[in-house]
């Protein structure tokens, strides 16, 4: 049974040591209080989802992947944050998930500090990825939540505009974000989206798809 | 505000790069423009107001000349705009 020694000034910052040693996420391990005093908390942190521990362990490694992994979490290291590294699976590109406490300082502005770390990301990792390949970077889920939310509001607008026939026009994106609508959109036989104004003011029209002929 | 429009130039060139690196699928970028949203900052004053900005700029539009990838390009301009912002010209 995997198991690690954590250690910090609070009884959080102890788990966390642990749990980044671990690679763990906190619902899938058991947390043993050793010593907690004033100055220095000691916890025995236990995995204990041993199924999902084993088929992580079993599942081929993806080189590229890994490296990019190790290099952020490096990265995160150095720039004195305490944060896990996780390869989301199954998807298409690579995408690294960080996750932490109080990680809104990396996700930034509108999260520019983010689309940051992604841009060094792809710089240190590039002569490992073939050409036109990428790595996707996202802090505690901020790009899919915020893909999530902008894929709701065009399934809102695409109701709109076939309840009126009106084009409404969309506040200005980011260019992740446009492209989540037009995948979303894409395959509506009564909808079409298009962009409108220039960077960073280029927002989405979606207006009736014109008939065939 | 001094070094709001830096700022404002500088976003306005990374917008562009990222929207060739992430790929909207929605226009056509060409490096000639990015160049010249590269320039655009250049031309402010305001740039020499904090140390390195200037210089990272350069960097950028020689990336960009040198057909660098846009990764690249937005790398340098994020430390265009992170030189501008220790410098204390933005809040």
């Amino acid at each position: 049974m995997k198991s690690a020694e954590g250690r910090g000034r609070t009884l959080d910052e102890a788990v966390d040591a642990a749990l980044i040693e671990l690679k763990e996420s906190r619902r899938n391990v058991d947390i043993k209080v050793i010593t907690e005093g004033s100055e220095e908390t000691v916890v025995e942190v236990t995995v204990i989802d041993q199924a999902a521990a084993s088929a992580e362990s079993a599942a081929p490694a993806n080189g590229k992947a890994e490296i990019a992994r190790g290099l952020v979490e490096g990265l995160l290291k150095h720039m004195g944050v305490r944060a896990q590294v996780t390869v989301r699976t199954g998807t298409d590109p690579i995408t690294l998930d960080v996750s932490g406490r109080d990680l809104g300082a990396l996700i930034g502005w509108r999260g520019e500090t983010l689309r940051a770390l992604q841009s060094v990301t792809n710089v240190m990792v590039g002569r490992h990825l073939a050409e036109g390949e990428r790595i996707i970077v996202d802090v505690e889920r901020y790009r899919q939540r915020r893909e999530h939310t902008v894929r709701e509001i065009a399934m809102r607008a695409a109701r709109q505009v076939k309840m009126t026939g009106d084009a409404i026009t969309l506040d200005a994106m980011q260019p992740f974000e446009r492209r989540a609508i037009h995948l979303a959109l894409e395959g509506d036989p009564d909808v079409t989206s298009g962009s409108i104004g220039e960077e960073p003011e280029r927002r989405v029209v979606v207006g009736p798809r014109k008939p065939a002929g | 505000m001094p070094g709001r429009r830096a700022a404002e130039r500088i976003r306005k060139a990374i917008a562009l790069v990222n929207s060739v690196a992430d790929d909207a699928g929605d226009e056509e970028i060409t490096p000639t423009e990015i160049a010249e949203a590269i320039r655009d900052c250049l031309e402010l004053s305001e740039v020499d107001d904090a140390p390195n900005v200037r210089k990272y700029l350069g960097e950028a539009l020689d990336a960009v000349s040198d057909g660098m990838p846009a990764d690249f390009v937005a790398m340098t301009l994020y430390a265009a705009l992170g030189a501008l912002q220790e410098g204390g010209q933005l809040n």
